[in-house]
């Protein structure tokens, strides 16, 4: 959710591997292996994350909605409207950390947003973990 | 397979320079190996001539685009200054400091143990490990030892040249690491790191700390340790962050899936601690160990984004530093899952 390189980013580091691959006088030694490997998990990730993301983006701002209804202080709806605004993780995370820089330490709403955070963060890496091939994923 | 002869001549200089070679010495193998992250490794032999033979050695590199922007020399003073304990180091066999070498930046040599390195995230390795639990335990029971005899290390000569940090510089440090790379906001992290702060241990006496200790930095040889590797990371401070490093479930083996319910799919959790608070004499506090083990998912979170951040500048095409942003999402469910979120 919170990714650092974009999906465009990424295609591009992938497809430099590729036009390496298609150079090679040789059978690939060790390290060039490696990147050509690294390459293919990359592009397996990223299918599985794609094929996830919507799923995962609806059900962040669901449940991050839910952990803040009740709370009216101004932090708590602005970062509410922001989360509802958001068009990726990087948005929500930036609400969310807005937010809780405006807590103080012990606050309920800081442990309800760290529970959804939680349910985000599994579910991130369950997402992952699913097969880009498997039917319906 | 043919041989880079700038860089096989850079090799020849350094190890004369160092005494450890004669003009007569060329090099038969020359060969970039898989693994190393902020260092390249090559493996190589030379022929030392008539009677001296061939020898096995590895050139460790340190690259101008990298996932951290460690002292290739202070890691190299820690490998002078390990040689002579009771763990399996190799012996270094000369330094290069200049960032202008066929290496693409500063490199040294050292001797090639026997032995070859674990792949936790490989289910065949992991598998092996469990049978050496299982049975022997010759991996599992060197793993503690040999932990326990590196903070037996006197650190002292190893001042100057590696960190000193205790507790909280250990943390401003990995922290000030990952907001100088960050490219977006984590408030996970940041939740993390305030509750590592939160958990300061009572300090104990500083040690020589490897820094990156797992079986993965180790080589195996027979049921055997053979050698302990990749020191860049080491300091001196508390060597507790060491057994809290080792124990992230990262380093069992798990990516999107779980890994071995072994600690760094070695041993027994309890057993462990057991056979290292014996070795070393010092106790083991299982919440410590955890504090410690969130310090330890928070640098490597840091060394991630700081490849991340190198590989979005351009600065290098080494795509296993983009493929390590699929390695974040597993950390954050391991700090949340140890903040018991």
């Amino acid at each position: 959710m919170f990714n650092a390189l974009r999906s465009d980013e990424l295609l591009v580091g992938v497809g430099r591997m590729l036009r390496l691959a298609a150079d090679l006088q040789a059978a690939p030694e060790g390290f060039e292996r490696s990147q050509l490997l690294s390459a293919f998990s990359v592009t397996r990730l990223l299918a599985s994350e794609q094929r996830g993301a919507a799923v995962l983006l609806a059900a962040t701002r669901a449940d991050l909605d839910a952990a803040l209804a009740g709370d009216d202080r101004p932090a708590a709806t602005a970062a509410r409207a922001e989360i509802a605004a958001a068009v990726d993780g990087i948005a929500i995370g930036d609400a969310v950390q807005d937010l809780l820089e405006a807590l103080p330490a012990d606050d309920p709403t800081r442990t309800a947003v760290h529970h959804a955070l939680r349910r985000m963060v599994d579910a991130e890496v369950a997402t992952l973990a699913r097969s880009p091939e498997e039917p319906g994923a | 397979m043919s041989i880079d002869d700038a860089k096989a001549g850079a090799l020849l200089q350094t190890m004369i320079a160092a005494g450890d070679a004669s003009q007569a010495a060329r090099v038969t193998y020359l060969e970039q190996i898989e693994g190393g992250w902020s260092r390249h490794s090559y493996a190589a032999r030379v022929d030392h001539g008539p009677g001296a033979g061939e020898k096995a050695y590895i050139v460790r590199a340190r690259p101008r685009g990298s996932t951290l922007d460690t002292d290739l020399g202070a890691e190299f003073r820690t490998f002078e200054l390990v040689a002579d304990a009771p763990i399996p180091t190799p012996a270094v066999r000369g330094f290069e400091p200049s960032e202008d070498t066929p290496y693409d930046g500063p490199f040294f040599v050292m001797d090639r143990l026997d032995g070859h390195a674990v792949n936790v995230w490989r289910k065949r390795d992991r598998v092996a490990l469990a049978e050496d639990w299982a049975g022997e335990r010759g991996i599992a029971a060197d793993l503690a030892d040999h932990l326990a005899a590196i903070h037996r290390i006197d650190p002292a000569p190893a001042a100057g040249a590696i960190p000193v940090r205790d507790f909280q510089a250990t943390v401003d440090h990995w922290q000030s690491v990952s907001h100088a790379a960050r490219l977006v906001r984590d408030p996970v992290v940041e939740e993390a790191y305030t509750w590592v702060r939160s958990r300061e241990p009572e300090p104990v006496a500083p040690c020589l700390v490897h820094g990156d200790y797992r079986i993965g930095n180790c080589l195996i040889d027979g049921g055997r340790v053979s050698g302990i590797l990749d020191w860049e990371l080491s300091f001196i401070g508390d060597p507790r962050f060491d057994l809290g490093y080792m124990a992230l479930d990262y380093h069992a083996g798990k990516f999107t899936t779980p890994g071995s319910e072994l600690l760094n799919a070695t041993a027994d959790r309890a057993w462990f601690h057991a056979r290292y608070a014996e070795a070393s004499g010092r106790e083991v506090d299982p919440e410590v160990v955890r504090t410690f083990t969130a310090l330890g998912a928070l640098m490597l979170f840091a060394i991630m984004t700081t490849g991340l951040g190198v590989y979005a500048r351009g600065e290098t095409t080494d795509v296993r530093l983009a493929w390590g942003r699929f390695v974040l999402p597993g950390l954050r469910q391991d700090l949340a899952a140890l903040m018991q979120w």
